[in-house]
């Protein structure tokens, strides 16, 4: 499943031990509605996602506004815990591979052995039921920079005690010797003593996210989580932080999980990418060939909009993507990206809503006309009419409506003033190994016939 | 060539008043607008392109604003002369904006009024600047005050009116005639199913669509000049390129010309004619946009090209520009880039830099260029800590 699986040579096996290692995890939260507050449904934010993020590598999560990257990110921060799903710190390849056997199985019906491998990885692996011991070891590991360094600092503190602040929490430095540490850590993130006393609020952009660095490099830490921290700042303070990043990473043999939607910057920082779209992953593999040659039409789409310095003008008949992105409380099946994807097929999971939303559009008038629709399921429902003459006309529209939905075969049949629509159903396409190291969501890339050649 | 610009802006300073002292915003910036053409204003945070741009419609508050020196010529198509916006009355800019002149503004969410559906407050527009049309269009030849009062009543300028239960049928059609104006505005920029955005609430829309409301609004009365202040900043990249996309189809079918405010020089490349760079208040560099990208000259825009990521950069080697930016509040006469240069020498910290033309239809402020000039060297042929003794002031 990983990644790295593709390179076993020996000796590297122990650096390329899985730091984190996510399976199906998902995130849903509750939406209250009405006088009494019940749940009536679940904004899907991550829904289902399994990403190993190897030994000191760059990982970068892409993604647009509203994906669930940065919910993500916070559910590897421990920040967050998720619905369903679990997460893994620091395995080792046979450790990962028992993860990976065991995981769906019953303790009861494991044997002895297995039974003992689980209870252990339970106990010192696997986040929310690893024992206290564990636990800080994970904390301590784990660090976060957020985005925003005018919210994330205390701006009541001074920079000592912001930087100072793990230390002391973890008793590992006090009062001469603290102020010795911060020091030492506000010069490894280029700034000097003179900042030592004052408040974030007397710094630039540029400065306040060296600090909240400086505070996530305080416990050492093997693993830190980058949630857009340069998206805030301009272009030549950008450049000065993300090399600040890189220097640190190679002088700490850190790991990096760079959340971002910039692409310029997650091609320039990252050795793995992971593109999100609606909670879930749609591709994920490589840098180089992940931009060289995409296998899923968001990523292309993706590069496509990034303007660069280089590139063609905008108007050169690059695919652009339709619409806006769906509700997450009611995300598309199939595919997530079929209603607005460029080269949507009929095996993308086409459902009653897509049909019903294509016709609010091309014929608003018709669409006014309907009284109840009536789901037995996403992929057949009964739309009923206010007479007979309307529901002649839609038939003839919905049948007409194939050429926007990827021709898929819409079987409608009129009984008086009621159409029953059915749509061939279609399961959940998740993430499937196309090549060694490449995987990706897209229909096409998982069977084959490319859209792109 | 000063005849045929749209605007010309001539050594424009703007201060503001801090608690401080005087901060100059905006120092001496000069540039023209052709019509039809695109000029992209690009700059960091705080350099001053805002400022500029929204002194163009003279929307800058004042206090704290000062207008200090400059003017500003604008050179519509029905006017013969040019009006400077800074002198003319508050009377003359008001028919300015949002006729001639047209603003986008960043945040859409927050230009947008949240109480007024999209159809009333596209309906301003036409009620503000259009007023004669729409009562022809309507079939209403005489304009009574009642009328026109209810008419600014549906763009939300006029909160009560009686006059649409005095006159219920020359209601409907006043209304209709807005509501068909408003409907082709909007169907111009591409929205899905009009009808429904217009009697739909900003918060109903997502970003991307509430900016195409924003360009609708602005393109309404066809204006000479749209300023575009970051219309795309608070929008992903799939949504942004479809903007850019509207943005460059409905200049090339109106002829609007375009002030695109942006801090992105990758995006400048793609919708610009001309870029003019700003540092700390003033202008750096001006030229053709791809020429300029190509081969940069003053310091900064080289710096700045290349602190921005590409697939070619080594990880860890971007070319940061050093330092941070000055402050501008009593700053000395100097060249504001100075802390940060390489190039910098001893004349630097106490010349303001002239603009200089190095190559044809390019402008730079660096002392580097202005005494090449003064001697007549090539550019490239300049020692790189050049502290010049042959500028005089």
């Amino acid at each position: 499943m990983t990644i790295s699986d593709d390179v076993q040579v020996p000796g590297a096996v122990a650096s390329r031990r899985s730091l984190i290692t996510l399976r199906d995890v998902a995130v849903h939260y509750p939406v209250k509605e009405g006088v009494l507050q019940r749940v009536t449904s679940h904004v899907k934010a991550v829904d289902g996602v399994s990403l190993t993020i190897p030994r000191g590598s760059t990982v970068g999560l892409v993604g647009e506004s509203g994906c669930g990257k940065t919910t993500l990110g916070k559910v590897i921060a421990g920040l967050e815990s998720p619905t369903s799903g679990d997460l893994w710190f620091d395995l080792d390849p046979s450790d990962a591979e028992n993860v990976d056997r065991l995981r769906n199985r019953d303790p009861k019906s494991m044997s002895g052995e297995d039974r003992e491998t689980w209870q252990r990885l339970q106990g010192q692996h696997r986040l929310g039921s690893m024992s206290r011991e564990f636990q800080g070891r994970y904390r301590r590991n784990c660090q976060v920079v957020f985005q925003d360094a005018f919210s994330s600092l205390n701006p009541r503190q001074l920079v000592r005690d912001i930087v100072g602040r793990p230390l002391r929490v973890y008793n590992e430095a006090s009062g001469e010797n603290l102020n010795q540490q911060v020091l030492e850590l506000l010069e490894r993130v280029g700034l000097g003593p003179q900042h030592l006393l004052r408040y974030p609020h007397q710094f630039s952009g540029g400065q306040r996210q060296r600090i909240s660095i400086a505070r996530a490099l305080a416990l050492n830490p093997e693993f830190i989580i980058l949630d857009e921290p340069t998206s805030a700042l301009d272009v030549s303070v950008q450049a000065q932080i993300l090399n600040l990043l890189v220097s640190l990473q190679r002088e700490f043999e850190l790991t990096y999980l760079f959340i971002t939607h910039d692409l310029g910057v997650v091609e320039h920082m990252s050795d793995e990418i992971a593109v999100m779209y609606l909670g879930r992953l749609v591709e994920q593999g490589p840098t180089r060939e992940v931009f060289d040659n995409p296998f899923h039409p968001y990523t292309e789409v993706l590069r496509d909009s990034n303007p660069s310095l280089t590139g063609d003008s905008v108007a050169d008949g690059h695919r652009r993507l339709t619409g806006s992105v769906p509700n997450p409380i009611d995300p598309p099946t199939g595919c997530r990206l079929h209603p607005r994807c460029p080269v949507a097929v009929s095996t993308c999971g086409w459902r009653v809503d897509d049909v019903l939303e294509q016709l609010e559009v091309s014929s608003p008038a018709s669409f006014e006309g309907i009284e109840a629709v009536e789901r037995s399921s996403e992929f057949s429902a009964v739309i009923r009419l206010t007479d007979d003459d309307a529901s002649r006309a839609m038939a003839h529209e919905v049948t007409d409506l194939r050429g926007a939905l990827g021709n898929v075969e819409v079987d409608v049949r009129r009984d008086g003033k009621e159409l029953r629509v059915d749509l061939p159903e279609v399961d959940d396409i998740t993430l499937e190994v196309i090549e060694p190291g490449r995987m990706s969501a897209c229909v096409h890339a998982q069977s084959g016939n490319w859209w792109n050649k | 060539m000063a005849h045929d610009a749209l605007l010309r802006v001539e050594g424009l300073s703007v201060d503001f008043q801090t608690s401080r002292g005087l901060a100059r915003a905006v120092d001496d910036v000069s540039f023209s607008i052709k019509r039809g053409e695109t000029l992209a204003l690009a700059g960091e945070t705080g350099c001053g392109k805002s400022v500029t741009a929204r002194s163009i419609l003279r929307l800058v508050p004042q206090p704290p604003g000062i207008y200090s020196a400059g003017s500003i010529y604008f050179q519509g198509i029905e006017e013969s002369e040019p009006l400077d916006v800074l002198e003319a009355s508050e009377q003359q800019v008001r028919a300015l904006r949002g006729d001639r002149i047209a603003m986008v503004f960043q945040d859409p969410s927050k230009a947008l009024n949240p109480a007024l559906t999209i159809g009333r407050q596209l309906g301003e527009v036409f009620a503000e600047h259009r007023e004669a049309s729409v009562f022809e269009s309507a079939g209403l030849g005489t304009r009574s005050r009642g009328a026109s009062r209810y008419l600014r009543h549906r763009g939300g300028l006029v909160r009560r009116t009686a006059y649409r239960f005095t006159h219920p049928s020359a209601t409907k059609r006043l209304t209709d005639a807005l509501d068909e104006r408003v409907l082709q505005a909007l169907a111009e920029t591409g929205v899905p199913n009009p009808r429904k955005v217009m009697t739909s609430y900003p918060h109903e829309l997502s970003g991307g669509m509430k900016q195409r409301v924003m360009i609708a609004q602005a393109l309404a009365c066809d204006p000479d000049l749209l300023i575009a202040d970051e219309p795309t900043t608070a929008l992903d990249v799939t949504i942004q390129a479809r903007i850019l996309d509207l943005l460059s189809e409905l200049q090339e079918r109106k002829g609007t010309a375009i002030l695109y405010i942006t801090h992105d020089l990758s995006l400048v490349r793609q919708i610009a004619d001309r870029l003019a760079v700003m540092y700390a208040g003033r202008i750096a560099e001006i030229g053709d946009c791809r020429d300029l990208l190509s081969t940069p000259l003053h310091p900064y825009t080289q710096g700045l090209m290349n602190a921005i990521p590409r697939a070619e950069t080594k990880r860890g080697e971007l070319a940061a520009i050093p330092g941070t930016v000055p402050v501008l509040i009593d700053a000395p006469r100097q060249c504001h880039f100075v802390s940060r240069c390489s190039w910098a020498g001893e004349a630097c910290t106490t010349h303001i830099p002239r603009e200089s033309h190095p190559l044809p239809d390019r402008q730079v402020s660096c002392l580097r260029f202005e005494s090449a000039a003064a001697v007549g060297a090539a550019p490239g042929d300049m020692p790189e800590q050049y502290a010049s003794a042959e500028v005089t002031t």
